[in-house]
């Protein structure tokens, strides 16, 4: 079943205070989490020069632009240009949002005002991104049906990622201790591997 | 009558480190051949053509049109005393455009230049004027004022520096800066870039200082310094072609010398790098 809310990472790898970049088909994007653990997604973009808001910086619930400093709240409106302390942000200064949650500590993304929420993997969290050199259609059918990793019971999450290969987020079910863990994340390795050479050959 | 992009002069080489077997690069997306004569003169050629060259300010300036005149003057650069200083080029992969454009940009030092050109909370940009000289074709920002903790490498601590901008060619900006060791002077500093393609370039930074203290390689590598600084914001602007109509980017009164900047590049049609309808 396919669904619009597509997974850009994991919860665990965008820490309070973090911006990063991220990819929807046809969209860059810039997600970050505010020091009170907010997480967003907004289009990577400020509107004043073009310059990539997952270079900025965040300073409590704001993210601002490297450039020039333009710093927007939670609801992507320009609330201080650093250069005019004075003044006012115009309310049409504001960067296009996209909807957000985490669910199974996976960060899921799709355009503002879908219906329906993202699956719920209960009893999974998130365990290990890494990205996969070849097309997300051939790794989604290599992975399907995949459930148990080194004797770990896991969910494959495949984010395709437009020209560059694909991103695999692995969930763990819960209650595994750090040698299971690590043991599985060689397997993953390993099977990283294997989907390379089997699309290179 | 007004030159289009084609018959202005850009930078191609350094006049000092030309060699005879030379350099194969690219002007507005045409290939073209820098070298030395045996007498040391340069030639520069595109597809077999001899190309008009000269030298100036250390470079090696040509044209794949026909130039009306001299490469423009900075006459304050031949003032005796001035150490003349030669940095050398940086490849950007960002439109020629863009590049100038943020050489005339003040409101972002104390975010890229943290600490050095600017620090926070010293960030108001105080009104300035801009001018465009119909007469000389040059498009002019004066009395533009800005704190900065480490202005030069010749500055000692914070100081109230003020900068005149002048751009005199679609690709060249000479910025007039407050000189630290001699108040009276204006320090110039320059950027001569080289259009490689609409969305690639080569910068060339050339500065004629009044500076007795610093070696040459600490000169060079302070303005290397900023620039590399400068080139992670370059090489991370979306569109990449600087756009000239209004509605895909938001200026604010800071920005008065960029919005006279592309609107006299619009004006002359000077697009080489620009992009014109929104996207």
């Amino acid at each position: 079943m396919s669904s619009i809310w597509i997974p850009v990472a994991l919860s665990q790898d965008i820490l309070s205070g973090m911006a990063i970049p991220a990819h929807l088909p046809g969209h860059d994007l810039v997600v970050w989490r505010s020091a009170s653990g907010r997480i967003a997604a907004w289009h990577d973009r400020c509107p004043h020069r073009g310059m990539r808001l997952s270079h900025g910086f965040v300073r409590g619930d704001f993210l601002s632009c490297i450039y020039h400093g333009w710093r927007y709240g939670e609801n992507g409106h320009c609330s201080k240009i650093p250069a005019h302390p004075d003044l006012v942000p115009p309310a049409a200064i504001k960067v296009p949002r996209f909807d957000v949650r985490e669910k199974s500590s996976v960060v899921w993304v799709a355009p503002t005002g879908q219906a329906g929420e993202p699956v719920d993997y209960r009893g999974f969290t998130g365990f290990r991104s890494l990205s996969v050199n070849a097309p997300a259609d051939l790794i989604a059918r290599a992975v399907e049906g995949e459930e148990r990793l080194a004797g770990c019971s896991v969910v494959l999450l495949v984010q395709a990622l437009q020209g560059r290969g694909c991103n695999l987020h692995v969930l763990a079910a819960e209650g595994y201790d750090t040698a299971q863990l690590d043991g599985l994340s060689l397997a993953i390795e390993v099977l990283r591997r294997r989907l390379e050479q089997a699309v290179a050959t | 009558m007004i030159a289009t992009m084609q018959d202005h002069w850009y930078p191609v080489a350094l006049a000092s480190k030309l060699t005879r077997s030379g350099r194969d690069t690219l002007l507005l997306a045409q290939p073209i051949h820098v070298r030395a004569e045996a007498s040391g003169a340069p030639v520069v050629t595109c597809d077999g053509r001899v190309l008009p060259v000269l030298v100036k300010f250390g470079h090696v300036w040509t044209s794949l049109g026909t130039p009306a005149g001299d490469v423009f003057d900075i006459p304050e650069a031949h003032q005796p005393g001035r150490r003349l200083v030669e940095v050398g080029s940086v490849k950007v992969r960002c439109s020629p455009l863009r590049a100038v454009e943020n050489f005339l940009d003040i409101a972002h030092f104390p975010f890229v230049h943290t600490d050095v050109l600017g620090s926070e909370p010293h960030t108001e940009v105080e009104r300035y004027e801009v001018e465009i000289r119909d007469d000389v074709n040059e498009v002019w920002a004066t009395k533009v004022k800005f704190f900065q903790p480490q202005a030069a490498r010749s500055a000692q601590g914070g100081i109230t520096t003020e900068y005149m901008y002048r751009v005199p060619n679609p690709t060249c900006s000479v910025l007039y800066k407050t000189c630290p060791p001699r108040p009276g002077e204006w320090d110039v500093i320059t950027i001569f870039v080289q259009p490689l393609t609409e969305t690639t370039c080569e910068v060339w930074p050339w500065m004629a200082l009044y500076d007795d203290d610093s070696t040459m390689t600490q000169m060079i590598h302070f303005q290397q310094l900023i620039f590399l600084q400068d080139r992670s914001i370059l090489e991370n602007q979306l569109p990449a072609l600087l756009p000239l109509d209004p509605g895909q980017e938001i200026p604010t009164r800071a920005d008065m010398l960029s919005i006279a900047y592309r609107r006299w590049l619009k004006r002359h049609g000077y697009t080489f790098g620009a992009q014109l309808v929104a996207a």
